[in-house]
């Protein structure tokens, strides 16, 4: 019996033994950054269906300014949203507009609508960024957002790893993601809707931006470390985006294939595959070439966590400049000078016409890169309307528009003006497309 | 008066049809002779592949016929084993040998010859079409042919019959029928006996299905062992002769225009192409004839030998139509084609050559320990890798064996090998020479390939121990 009570007390006495940490989650800074959390409502155009259609979604968001500026996610808060309204701490809404957004690192940056917050006299706070090359596995971390649109949740977990390589092609909402940056893995539980909100130390400062979960797994997160964020943020508040240079490698991992091309430890980047067409193709550079230097810099690419680093320095010389690669080729070791390009995503702009019933996406160099297409012209079919001229007459969804009346779709202007007079004046259409190679004609029937 | 001739008429059909009705039994047992089950085996790397099909008899020589899907176009002539014939309801134990030939392109039938010993036995489907004219079937009228039950039901022959139903331009003329009346590949008769066709497969049927967990949905089935669709007599009859002088089948006919796509009547009023139809060359093939004459990607073939491309139902039968004037021509003939560039008419003079080397043509060899079969890169490698002829090198991946070392690595099968160990293999005998002396060496532990796929390249480390 006194036993048993000797058990509870125990317990009870080490109860105080968690408290400490227990009241630093309920810090000054932690209070201040809930008050930095938004929940962002965006209404967005859809071009799925073969017309313009909106579609609404909820996700998460931190102020980062006095003047308003408010992190997110790009498959959040994308150009193609139409009306982003930001619920503050208070629960008072207010509208934002995107100053700009970057894919590749899954990041957007809205701005409050100051003139309307002084006007209603609402208050916020902001946030600060935590030092994220310090974190370390275990550490302690809070998700903050709205998961399922339950605004201001907290959840608890620790930061499960500190570098984690997760690249995908058509990661946030059909555009590239993750090919620059590793990631915070953490077991926050992270929901649909907890998306852009801040994973947070104990005192509030902001760890990384949540981006993404395995659906189905148990509380596996991701969040872009804050490192990245600050720069991204940094450029996307002075120039709305982020340009970045390309050349058109597709590294490998060399994991231990040092032995077969006999290289010394730790050096070296693998080339898996150059992109046709690219800087890097035309330069003479081949799948299975070693790049030892990036501008005299030795490269390490053994492990996946080790390239986008790597990536990133190409990625961040000035568009047009001359980038020095030293690769190794069998026995010798070749100099290579390659101008970088502009890089850009695969996935094009996207439009309607109406009177078609016709939704497209342009084809980018990328993706013409990627199907082999000769060159950037046409639109690609992304949906078409029943009963609506274009789906009568036969095009369907993954088509490539070449021409319309004969004249090359180069841009998606040219397109605009041709479904322009269609409008003003419905006459049959010739149009021509390719789907995988084989070309057909088609009309446009009024 | 007129009323009562047409009752005669009547009369007399109906007392004609129940006569020959009872001679069915009679017209069976004669026609059955022109039918028989083929059985062969397709040796891969890792097994033996039986095949069983049916065929008829083509000519007095032992000439069978076997319909085109009977081999896959992958399989090489030389993995074709251990061809056996059987009679229809003789028991099994009792067959006959035979060769194959080849497959002609035109018609795609693959020939066989059976051994002497069964000859006597079978009667080519020709002695039922003699005076065979070009007369067509009429609607409504019946006709019959021969289906076979399985191997362990001694390919019992029975009945099919019906009524035709529709004729129509594939742009072979053939008759649909309201039952199945043979099995594919197998001729077709009429009430008197008379050779009307030879059965095709490929044809198949829209249902809805109806589930637990399904409130409907449609689904397209195909009678795999019995077909409503038959070939008319006129158009297989030339057929007959087209045995290959060859096993390749060679000389096969090539015009190396890529992609030729059918156009709908709407675009066909467009273009001005009143009642006719035509083709979009979708691209024109390095170095073929068509480029030879000029043509260019994106010309609309509108007449071939000075024929206009009639309009034929569906559209896509315009493309079959082109491709067989090109395939029932020979390499080196010439031939007119009329193309619409832009809203220019342009007329080219094709001289048409013998198709380059097929994959089924290409060598190729196996490496057991490494685990994979590597071919020759041939011309249709290219065409569909988008590789030009400068570029054409290395070997393709044609099996990989599961779980062996290079399935391990990450080869699959026709990804394309450009280096063995960081060195560029420019020909088959290269990389084949290359790989043997990895395969041969147990000490080796490890080599790299360099392949590409879907156009992009890949290292791919292939562990041996």
């Amino acid at each position: 019996m006194t036993r048993n009570i000797l058990v509870i007390l125990v317990l009870f006495t080490c109860v105080p033994a968690f408290a400490p940490n227990a009241r630093a989650a309920m810090s000054r800074g932690f209070n201040r950054l809930l008050d930095a959390v938004v929940r962002i409502d965006v209404r967005e155009e859809t071009f799925e269906a073969g017309a313009r259609r909106f579609t609404g979604s909820i996700g998460s968001g931190v102020i980062l300014s006095d003047d308003g500026l408010v992190l997110t996610n790009a498959h959040v808060a994308s150009p193609r949203a139409v009306e982003l309204s930001v619920t503050l701490a208070s629960l008072e809404r207010v509208n934002a507009t995107l100053v700009g957004w970057d894919h590749w690192t899954d990041l957007a940056l809205l701005r409050l609508d100051l003139a309307e917050v002084k006007r209603r006299g609402l208050k916020f706070t902001h946030a600060e960024f935590a030092d994220s090359d310090k974190l370390y596995p275990g550490q302690t971390a809070y998700a903050v957002g709205t998961p399922y649109g339950l605004t201001r949740t907290v959840t608890r977990g620790v930061i499960s790893n500190d570098r984690r390589y997760f690249a995908d092609n058509r990661g946030v909402n059909g555009y590239e993601t993750g090919l620059f940056n590793t990631w915070l893995q953490t077991d926050a539980a992270i929901n649909p809707g907890n998306s852009g909100g801040p994973l947070v130390d104990e005192d509030g400062h902001v760890m990384g931006i949540n981006s993404r979960g395995y659906l189905g797994a148990e509380n596996l997160g991701f969040a872009i470390p804050a490192n990245i964020a600050r720069r991204i943020v940094a450029g996307l508040a002075h120039d709305g985006s982020i340009t970045r240079s390309y050349i058109g490698i597709v590294p490998g991992s060399l994991l231990d294939l040092e032995g077969f091309y006999s290289l010394k430890q730790n050096t070296g980047l693998l080339v898996n595959s150059v992109d046709p067409g690219s800087p890097a193709a035309k330069a003479g550079l081949r799948g299975g070439d070693i790049v030892l230097t990036i501008n005299g810099t030795p490269v390490d690419g053994r492990f996946p966590e080790q390239l986008p680093p790597i990536q990133n320095l190409i990625a961040s010389l000035p568009v047009g400049s001359t980038v020095k690669l030293a690769v190794k080729r069998g026995e010798q070791t070749i100099p290579f000078a390659i101008t970088t390009e502009k890089l850009e995503s695969r996935q094009g702009e996207e439009w309607a016409f109406e009177k078609w019933g016709l939704t497209v996406r342009k084809v980018s160099r990328a993706y013409a890169r990627e199907n082999q297409l000769a060159d950037d012209t046409g639109l690609l079919v992304i949906g078409v309307q029943p009963g609506f001229p274009a789906a009568v007459a036969g095009l369907e969804r993954g088509d490539i528009i070449t021409k319309v009346d004969q004249q090359a779709i180069t841009s998606l202007d040219v397109a605009k003006k041709l479904h322009a007079a269609f409008a003003a004046r419905p006459v049959p259409t010739l149009v021509e497309a390719q789907s995988d190679r084989q070309v057909s004609l088609y009309i446009l029937k009024p | 008066m007129k009323l009562s001739f047409c009752r005669g008429l009547l009369a007399v059909l109906l007392l004609a049809g129940v006569a020959r009705a009872a001679d069915l039994p009679e017209l069976f047992k004669e026609r059955v002779k022109s039918v028989v089950a083929v059985e062969f085996f397709t040796e891969t790397e890792l097994d033996r592949r039986p095949t069983v099909t049916c065929a008829f008899v083509a000519d007095a020589a032992g000439t069978l016929v076997l319909p085109p899907d009977a081999v896959s176009g992958r399989v090489q002539p030389s993995q074709l084993k251990d061809f056996r014939v059987y009679i229809p309801g003789k028991p099994v134990g009792d067959f006959a040998h035979a060769v194959y030939l080849g497959q002609d392109a035109l018609s795609g039938w693959h020939f066989v010859r059976v051994e002497e010993k069964f000859r006597s036995q079978l009667t080519p489907v020709t002695a039922f079409a003699a005076g065979a004219g070009p007369a067509e079937p009429a609607m409504g009228s019946s006709v019959w042919g021969i289906g076979l039950r399985r191997k362990d039901e001694d390919f019992v022959p029975y009945l099919l019959s019906g009524d035709v139903s529709h004729i129509e331009s594939f742009p072979e003329r053939a008759a649909i029928a309201l039952a199945e009346v043979a099995a594919p590949g197998l001729p077709v008769f009429d009430r008197d006996g008379g050779l009307a066709g030879i059965a095709i497969g490929g044809f198949g049927s829209t249902f809805m299905q109806f589930s637990r967990t399904e409130r409907g949905s449609r689904v397209m089935l195909m009678n795999v062992e019995e077909s409503r669709v038959f070939y008319l007599t006129h158009e297989v009859l030339p057929w007959l002769g087209r045995v290959p002088s060859s096993v390749d089948g060679r000389p096969i006919p090539w015009l190396g225009a890529y992609g030729l796509q059918p156009m709908d009547p709407d675009v066909a009023a467009f273009l001005k192409l009143d009642n006719q139809s035509g083709c979009v060359v979708s691209e024109v093939l390095e170095n073929s004839p068509a480029q030879a004459a000029g043509m260019k990607d994106r010309d609309i073939i509108v007449a071939v030998g000075g024929q206009p491309v009639p309009r034929l139902k569906p559209d896509r039968v315009a493309v079959g139509y082109v491709e067989r004037e090109i395939g029932r021509r020979k390499p080196g003939d010439k031939l007119t084609l009329t193309v619409l560039r832009g809203s220019e008419r342009v007329e080219l003079t094709v001289t048409l050559a013998d198709e380059p080397k097929l994959q089924r043509e290409a060598d190729r060899k196996y490496f057991d320990r490494l685990g994979l079969t590597v071919r020759e890169f041939v011309y249709g490698d290219g065409v569909v890798r988008r590789a030009k002829l400068a570029e054409h090198r290395g070997v393709i991946a044609h099996f990989v064996k599961n779980n062996s070392p290079v399935g391990t690595a990450g080869l699959r099968t026709d990804d394309w090998i450009l280096e063995v160990d960081g060195t560029e293999v420019k020909t088959y005998a290269e990389a084949v020479a290359k790989l043997a002396v990895i395969e041969a060496d147990t000490g080796r532990a490890e080599f790299v390939l360099l392949i590409s796929r879907n156009n992009e390249t890949a290292v791919l480390r292939v562990k041996l121990k």
